[in-house]
């Protein structure tokens, strides 16, 4: 999607719209002005960064930090499951682990595995909205 | 690592040092009796000084923590028994420094901050949960 051609054919009356967004509020307004190519390479480089994160292109150059980002978080989640039965285990095996700790590594773990299960079904649900759609 | 129940660092260990209060409000009341410790004098009364620690993972929060286990040097509470084998020569026994209804007192609002604790950490986790259940449908 190329934010340019957006703005161009942004009417004034939405230019309230870019208030949330600085950068889009300064280059909206050079637009009205028709100065858009003085507009410099930052402010180019801020407006077409969100653009990127919300949509994944496949084989995209987001792809891949995507993944990552997916990936760290099942790792996180898996740490945390290890570390809730860990210190279980260490509880009934008498150690010096207080309940306390016990119960809130577990809640933690649960309320991890929750956050996954939630983008999990998330990314799903997009995925068979877009595999719905009429060609 | 991802911390998705706010707020549970400081409370973890606040409920930590309340457990030891506890610990040594309980050894306080079983101890009130003993005249006679390892060291050959009656039982001291020991008492608990909170610290807060600023915790630098948690960018400046604080979490509390029990430096050390102080002993309250108050005079022992002398007793008029001369049959005791620990009585002075005039029948005097030095019983421990204790006042049972002061450790009741500690004891109470001891396990009513332990309460409190227990109450964040289950809003906090009640929270977590209602946030996630905004993707469901």
């Amino acid at each position: 999607m190329d934010p340019i051609s957006l703005i161009r054919q942004t009417p004034p009356g939405m230019q309230a719209l870019g208030a949330g967004n600085p950068a889009l509020q300064r280059a909206m307004d050079a637009a009205g002005q028709g100065t858009l190519e003085r507009i410099p390479e930052s402010v180019m480089q801020q407006l077409s960064r969100p653009a990127a994160g919300h949509i994944q292109g496949a084989g995209g150059p987001g792809t891949a930090s995507f993944e990552n980002m997916l990936g760290g978080l099942v790792k996180d989640v898996a740490a945390k499951q290890a570390q809730s039965s860990a210190t279980v285990n260490a509880l009934l095996a008498g150690k010096d682990v207080p309940l306390h700790q016990a119960m809130i590594a577990s809640e933690e773990a649960s309320v991890s595995f929750q956050l996954m299960v939630e983008v999990r079904n998330k990314l799903l649900e997009s995925y068979q909205e877009l595999m719905r759609m009429q060609v | 690592m991802l911390n998705l129940i706010p707020g549970i660092e400081s409370t973890s260990s606040a409920l930590n040092a309340e457990r030891i209060r506890m610990d040594v409000v309980s050894q306080n009341i079983s101890n009130a009796q003993v005249t006679k410790g390892p060291d050959g004098q009656p039982y001291q009364r020991q008492q608990v000084v909170f610290q807060t620690v600023l915790d630098s993972q948690l960018q400046g929060g604080a979490t509390v923590q029990i430096p050390t286990i102080s002993t309250d040097h108050r005079p022992p509470i002398l007793v008029y028994r001369p049959g005791h084998p620990d009585a002075d020569p005039r029948g005097m026994v030095a019983m421990p420094n204790i006042n049972i209804h002061e450790e009741m007192v500690d004891l109470i609002a001891s396990s009513r901050s332990f309460e409190a604790n227990l109450a964040v950490v289950k809003s906090a986790r009640s929270l977590a949960m209602q946030t996630l259940s905004i993707g469901k449908r």
